[in-house]
């Protein structure tokens, strides 16, 4: 079977993390995920018409990028819709020559959220209310309520969106008919802390009208008209358009299933462009191919076969052990997985090993089982499968071969097996066993491109810098491991930034520039740590050394994670001194002693939250909110925040720490097993409020791939 | 802005073209993201130059040379044909015979009386599948109606169910040619009505033949985006 690769660009955001077009071969999926009723996007970014919001949510879990640019406005828009009726957006924006900013061009952060209030239904519309950026300097800020149906019929061709609304702030800045919740809305000052949320002046102020109609001509184009309510106040008295008419018109033509762009007149005067990429989770640029297994290899029945049950190759828990581990080893080296170590009686086998290759530990698990189920003798009845991570052993899958050989190809094999699959603790040690005697000393390097990015800060929308890096790792003995990573800048422009502002804080994270600027060689870690179990669901960490970039000292660590727990708690302690800015092996003068307690927890629907209370590096006190929806398949989307006891005029531009996070696990693009992933993490402000130092190798997120919740979500791959 | 995408596309480029190597004492290492992506990208392009490859015909000569069961696939969407070997042939205790047929690119169909109940390595494989409907049927060659069920993977380690409801009837007895030779079979359609929102159609169809009651050529669905195979049976 010849099976081409699905897309070429998609692939390129693996160097770049940034979003592409993508390119795909028309197929008849278009029937199956109903791809013509789906909402498009406006100039923000989100669900709407040109300029002006629509009622409509996305799908579930859909993730919607959208760069938008007329009068020298420049919107890129990253949107998830997070629950059903949950919709969160976050903004970068550029205004050229901005008379109210003392830059070139004016740039800014935003964060949207909205709600949907009721869902389309026969007769009623689907109806929105939204705040548009509700949390930043407020330039975009807005909010709205606004009603969508959708009409089709045998007369015209494609469906009809109308869509009318009524908005504040800026959303009612034109054509306004009273202020039915008071007038007393502060008007927008550039330069202001901003970060904090505006609740003294949502829904405040004039409220105006706005509506808009959407025609879906067929399956490629559609066309759009829109009465505005948004006067461009600011934007039209700097000289940088005229609006000449309330009236917007455009036309979008549907490229690929991902992607669609649309050209714009708006206001009478203004043309304009917005390319809009719409992409879902749960559906991979490139499928991923997981080379077929062989066949599980079916034992004879016991009644009319029982010799084949003899025990008489056991001679000894050792003996047994040794004989399994030297036939084991090569045949896991195949599937990309490394034995460690193995121990068996006559009825029960417990295997020990990493998983290199698969990025779904499930598959790992699955293949293990197909292995042993191929070489063990025919006594053998329980299979113990445990996948360690760094000398942590994640968990006991525990398989009766007689299910795997019956469920095989049964109706609902994976449901049937996990019915039947226990999950245990696994001990810290495997007392008795026959170990891989190649494992140790262990050396690893490597040399490559790096590529350190940065987005959207006050003056350019992305830095980079460019250069090789080098890492090595040497590990003596299980557990233990000497670490470190030297890069080599060859080009870029991360050193031209610089934090701007009052510091009244330590500067403990804000001085990155002078990092950047440092040198060109740097030494970014260097460290020696070990890690253990202290008990079947405790796990212990030390590592000491320069820990990160600007951080050196050391670090202690323990966590608590049964393994089918939602709940893991943890606690982590640190005694850092502040590096020197060339990144070698000196030191500033600033110490502090930092830490945690924190406490994971897995919701359902796929949420995870975790919340870490403690002292931060300024040395204030306070906690972090983390929120993530996280896909089976490694993805994930969420917020984070933290509050500590420095005040908002101590904490500078931004008010207080928070930002939103991204990670795509590379398989999903490139369609093969692979454990890589690309994560990016963008702080609208960093500062030296609520920082926490990052250490190499926290525990948790080692931990919770091999753990039951881990391994249900992509069960099926334990017959993949 | 076209600065910006600019200067991305650079940094992308840069940094694909840059190799990386390693070295590990341990076989635990496999090639970077950036190799696998380039063999990707070469691969793509070349399947947009050439447009999808046609299937082969087996003549009887090569059929004569033919000494061992062969299944011959032609999967409509990538195109193209393969040819695969049995590995293995079962009783379980569900309906039927269950074999399967493996491809030259490690990947694998399973079928259960010559329905199509799993795949393995083709990228949205059917995990599992509930088919005694359509075995039913297909013996009897009778009208029979009743539900289908998938467990298929959406491409990345995490399965969807599609459950249909399905008719199998008999459109009567049908001379086909395979490799040149020539058989009586009763063609069997199964048509089916399911999916997200219930507005996914589709037909399978089988060419049975009658006293052995062997599939020896069909044409059925195997997921979203991989579409529909036809399946032959060369030497049994």
């Amino acid at each position: 079977m010849r099976f081409p690769k699905i897309t070429v660009l998609g692939a390129s955001l693996l160097g770049c993390a940034a979003f592409w077009p993508v390119a795909t071969f028309a197929q008849d999926e278009d029937t199956f995920f109903n791809l013509a009723g789906r909402p498009t996007l406006n100039f923000y970014g989100v669900p709407g018409l040109i300029d002006m919001p629509s009622a409509e949510a996305l799908p579930d879990g859909q993730v919607a990028v959208a760069v938008s640019n007329f009068a020298g406005q420049t919107r890129t828009t990253l949107t998830f819709q997070a629950l059903p009726r949950i919709q969160a957006s976050f903004r970068y924006s550029g205004i050229k020559d901005a008379g109210f900013s003392s830059f070139d061009t004016y740039r800014d952060r935003s964060f949207d959220v909205r709600f949907l209030l009721n869902r389309e239904s026969r007769y009623l519309p689907a109806v929105t209310v939204g705040l548009q950026d509700f949390a930043g300097t407020g330039i975009y800020a807005g909010e709205f309520i606004a009603a969508t149906k959708n009409f089709s019929g045998d007369r015209i061709p494609g469906t009809i969106k109308a869509t009318v609304g009524l908005g504040w702030g800026r959303l009612g800045s034109s054509g306004g008919i009273g202020s039915p919740f008071g007038s007393d809305r502060p008007s927008f000052t550039p330069g202001d802390t901003g970060g904090d949320f505006s609740t003294d002046q949502w829904f405040r102020g004039e409220m105006a009208p706005f509506a808009g109609l959407e025609w879906q001509i067929n399956d490629k184009w559609g066309v759009k008209a829109e009465y505005s309510s948004d006067a461009y106040t600011l934007e039209t008295s700097n000289g940088s358009f005229d609006r000449e008419s309330r009236f917007n018109f455009a036309t979008e033509y549907q490229v690929s299933e991902r992607l669609r762009v649309g050209g714009y007149y708006l206001f009478g005067s203004e043309f304009g462009v917005n390319l809009q990429m719409q992409l879902h989770p749960n559906r991979p640029i490139t499928n991923m191919r997981v080379p077929a297994p062989r066949p599980y290899y079916i034992r004879p029945s016991r009644r009319e076969n029982p010799e084949s049950y003899t025990t008489d190759w056991y001679t000894s828990q050792e003996g047994g052990s040794v004989l399994i581990r030297d036939a084991l080893i090569p045949l896991l080296e195949a599937e990309g997985l490394t034995l460690i170590e193995v121990r068996t009686s006559t009825s029960e086998t417990e295997v020990r090993y990493t998983n290199g290759r698969y990025g779904a530990t499930a598959v790992s698990v699955g293949r293990v089982a197909r292995v042993l189920a191929r070489l063990l003798p025919d006594s053998v009845e329980t299979f113990r499968i445990v996948p360690v991570v760094g000398n942590l052993a994640q968990s006991a899958v525990v398989f009766r071969r007689s299910d795997l050989e019956a469920l095989e190809f049964s109706s609902d094999a994976p449901a049937a097996l996990l019915a039947v699959t226990g999950f245990e603790g696994a001990a810290p040690t495997l007392i008795g066993s026959a170990r891989n005697e190649a494992l140790y000393p262990a050396y690893n390097w490597s040399i490559g491109p790096y590529l350190k990015q940065r987005y959207f800060d006050a003056n350019e929308p992305v830095r980079f810098d460019l250069g090789v890096d080098i890492t090595a790792s040497f590990e003596p003995a299980p557990g233990w491991k000497l670490a470190g990573r030297v890069q080599h800048r060859l080009t870029g422009n991360l050193e031209d930034s610089e934090t701007s502002g009052e510091f009244l804080l330590p500067r403990v994270r804000s001085n990155a520039a002078a990092y950047d600027r440092g040198g060109r060689t740097t030494v970014t870690n260097l460290y020696l740590s070990r890690q253990w179990k202290i008990s079947p669901d405790v796990y212990a960490r030390v590592t000491g050394g320069y820990l990160e970039r600007m951080y050196g000292g050391i670090s202690g660590e323990v966590l608590w994670k049964p393994v089918a727990s939602r709940l893991a708690l943890g606690v982590e302690a640190n005694y850092v001194k502040q590096r020197a800015f060339d990144d070698l092996l000196g030191f500033q003068d600033y110490t502090v002693a930092t830490g945690h307690a924190s406490a994971y927890y897995e919701f359902k629907n796929g949420f995870t939250g975790q919340l870490d209370v403690g002292r931060y590096l300024a040395g204030d006190v306070g906690a972090t909110v983390t929120l993530e929806r996280e896909f089976s398949n490694g993805w994930r989307l969420g917020g984070f925040f933290t509050l500590t006891d420095v005040s908002k005029e101590e904490f500078g531009v931004g008010s207080f720490d928070k930002g939103v996070k991204l990670t795509i696990p590379a398989s999903w693009f490139i369609g093969r097993p692979t454990k890589d992933t690309r994560s990016i993490t963008v702080r609208p402000f960093e500062r030296d409020g609520g920082a926490r130092l990052s250490t190499p190798g926290r525990l948790y997120e080692q931990v919770r791939s091999g753990h039951r919740a881990g391994l249900v979500g992509n069960w099926s791959g334990v017959w993949e | 802005m076209i600065n910006v995408v600019r200067r991305l596309t650079g940094a992308v480029l840069v940094s694909s073209l840059l190799l990386g190597c390693s070295y590990s004492s341990r076989n635990d290492e496999q090639p970077s993201s950036v190799d696998q992506l380039r063999a990707v990208g070469a691969q793509i392009l070349s399947s947009r130059r050439a447009g999808p490859p046609a299937k082969t015909e087996v003549t009887a000569d090569i059929l004569s040379k033919i000494t061992v069961p062969v299944v011959q696939i032609n999967p409509e969407v990538f195109g193209g044909s393969d040819f695969l070997t049995r590995a293995t042939s079962r009783r379980d205790s569900g309906l039927g015979t269950v074999e399967v047929w493996n491809s030259t690119d490690n990947a694998q169909i399973i079928l259960r009386n010559g329905v199509l109940v799993g795949t393995r390595g083709i990228g949205s494989d059917i995990i599992a599948a509930d088919a005694d409907v359509t075995i039913r049927a297909l013996q009897a060659g009778a009208t029979t109606s009743g539900t289908r069920r998938y467990t298929i993977s959406d491409g990345d380690v995490t399965t969807t169910d599609y459950v249909f409801s399905c008719n199998v009837r008999n459109m009567g007895g049908e001379r086909i040619s395979v490799a040149n030779q020539l058989f009586d079979t009763r063609h069997m359609r199964e048509d089916c009505v399911g999916g997200p929102q219930q507005a996914v159609r589709l037909s399978n169809d089988y060419w049975v033949q009658p006293g052995s009651g062997l599939v020896r050529k069909s044409r059925q669905w195997v997921s979203p985006s991989a579409g529909f195979f036809e399946i032959i049976v060369i030497r049994n």
